[in-house]
């Protein structure tokens, strides 16, 4: 990696540009697109290498040859996918979970009638953030093991749910900042309950916001290993903290195919969803 | 900023209720306990309570705070690289990007779409002898010969990089995106320099921006475990692994704790230190 230097340009591209402007500009676009390489080039190699033979079933450095042979293991291997239906399973709870939570949080960042309040919770909310997670991991298992709580898929859930509610809590609050007071009190005005304008002035309000909160849970959910690998027991096991065993012998290139292939699911779902937005209607 | 409004308290307290409930149980407790047992005296398998800072004095000494060192060192020198890195990426999405902004960015979010260990362990076989960086640098004229980083810091640094940038790319971009270009054009109207502009308008107005993104990478950074251990060869120990063997290992939770307590209190310490060097950090996460 170079050392790129680089510099404030102005974006006047009618006017003459500075002797150095385009200079510049080259330089800020090529180091950009050295970025995307090196931030790309990873997952091209896991897409490439899904496809390698290896060597005695282990996935090797040198490619040595091409095979469509590891996806349909990937899809039979049984322990594999028990360790995706439990992560799907895990991913969608702490979604739910940490929409409920993160978005009562971020709400009550932005409506609490108390300063004070407001500020305590925001306090707490970046805490939340910054706690890394491998402390997170280690203080739920003690935690666990001394109130005698068994591991199961419910205290898994629990344990992935602090980051989650915090990053939720951050886009409601933010959303909800640019929500009109002027919509409430005139729902109020017009004899709507206060449930009744949550539901229908809020919440319609805060729809994007939502939506974001939930994939971004869900996503950190599914990928996460650290805490998770600390709350996992034989019958709950994730994908992440299966494969994250798994290296211990040498993984397989079935390893690399299921999540290519599972990445893959994801993307397409993302773009169809992406897609019926923008054909569901206007967004508010 | 509080609002003269009609006292509606009930909804109000069940607003904030349900969070702080929910994560008192779930994540202060815990952290509490954490604490507790870091004043502890291990036993077999469990922790006796009482309070002597024997582990502390175990954890900051030999070894261990050796591990403690290098993880604080491992952490400033990744977050470093991974801001330098990030501030030219984020400038030209906000500056340079146009139309195609949205598109810029959201590449630099692909990532998040696909396995984290997946794309660690990638870099195994690209880092390998033979593999293609050691092509691409070759055909570069960059390096010479066999490439032999795996199972080094050096791996150890690219991995982490790698895996933090986005999160250093985003924050700064979005500050950057809200400075209006008027300042960048003033400055060079009144004969600034590309140089003084960058000192002058750029890295002030990006400072908040900048201290998110080192607050999003150097702390989890300071816990950081797959990454030394899948590109580092698990040698040069980390307090995340350290931490991890205390618990699931060794069985030494009342040392595992105190090592935690001193993750946290290295977390707190950079905190300090950006609250004091940013004002208006209400702009995190934002």
């Amino acid at each position: 990696m170079s050392a790129g230097r680089m510099s404030a340009g102005e974006r006047t591209p009618r006017r003459r540009m500075p002797r150095s402007g385009r200079g510049w500009t080259i330089g800020l676009s090529a180091w950009f697109a050295v970025a995307v390489v090196f931030l790309l080039a990873p997952i091209v190699a896991a897409f490439v290498y899904s496809f390698n033979v290896g060597t005695l079933g282990k996935q090797t450095a040198t490619f040595t040859g091409w095979t469509l042979d590891w996806y349909p293991i990937a899809w039979q291997d049984d322990s594999l996918r028990r360790s995706v239906t439990t992560s799907l399973e895990v991913a969608c709870w702490v979604a739910v979970l940490g929409l409920v939570v993160g978005g009562t949080l971020g709400l009550a960042l932005v409506r609490h009638p108390s300063a004070r309040v407001r500020r305590l919770l925001s306090g707490l909310t970046y805490i939340l953030l910054i706690v890394p997670e491998t402390v997170i991991g280690v203080s739920l298992l003690l935690f666990y093991a001394q109130t005698t709580i068994p591991l199961s898929m419910a205290t898994l859930v629990a344990g992935q749910t602090p980051v989650v509610i915090s990053v939720v809590a951050l886009i409601i609050r933010s959303r909800a900042l640019t929500l009109d007071r002027g919509l409430e009190e005139a729902s109020a005005d017009l004899g709507a309950g206060r449930l009744q304008t949550l539901v229908f002035v809020v919440l319609p309000h805060l729809a994007p916001a939502i939506a974001a909160g939930a994939l971004m849970s869900y996503a950190f959910s599914f990928d996460n290993l650290v805490i998770s690998t600390f709350l996992t027991t034989p019958e709950v096991g994730t994908l992440p903290v299966y494969l994250y065993g798994s290296l211990q012998y040498g993984p397989s290139p079935a390893v690399y195919a299921a999540t290519t292939a599972i990445s893959v699911v994801t993307i397409i779902g993302l773009g169809l969803a992406l897609l019926v937005m923008r054909i569901g209607g206007r967004r508010v | 900023m509080s609002r003269p409004t009609a006292p509606r308290r009930r909804g109000d307290h069940v607003l904030a209720g349900i969070p702080v409930a929910w994560l008192v149980v779930f994540f202060l407790a815990p952290l509490g306990f954490t604490v507790v047992y870091s004043f502890g005296v291990s036993t077999f398998g469990g922790v006796r309570l009482g309070f002597s800072f024997d582990n502390y004095r175990t954890a900051l000494s030999g070894i261990y705070l050796k591990t403690f060192l290098a993880t604080a060192r491992y952490a400033v020198i990744s977050c470093v690289l991974c801001i330098a890195a990030a501030l030219p990426v984020a400038y030209f999405i906000a500056r340079r990007a146009g139309r195609h902004k949205t598109l810029a960015l959201a590449i630099v979010l692909i990532p998040y779409l696909t396995s984290f260990l997946v794309r660690v362990m990638s870099w195994q076989i690209l880092l390998a002898r033979g593999g293609a960086a050691e092509h691409l640098l070759n055909a570069l004229g960059l390096h010479a010969g066999p490439l032999d980083v795996l199972d080094t810091r050096t791996a150890v640094y690219i991995g982490t990089v790698y895996a933090y940038l986005p999160i250093a790319i985003v924050p700064i971009y979005v500050v950057l995106d809200r400075v209006p270009a008027e300042l960048f054009e003033a400055s060079h109207d009144l004969g600034g320099s590309r140089l003084k502009t960058f000192v002058h308008v750029t890295l002030p107005m990006s400072r908040p921006g900048i201290a998110t993104a080192v607050l999003l990478t150097a702390v989890p950074m300071l816990g950081e475990l797959v990454i030394p251990q899948l590109l580092g060869g698990g040698k040069g120990l980390f307090m995340g692994q350290a931490i991890s063997s205390q618990y699931l290992k060794s069985q030494n939770y009342a040392l595992g704790s105190a090592m935690a307590v001193l993750v946290l209190a290295a977390v707190t310490a950079i905190v300090a230190i950006l609250a004091r060097l940013t004002k208006g950090f209400d702009e995190v996460g934002g």
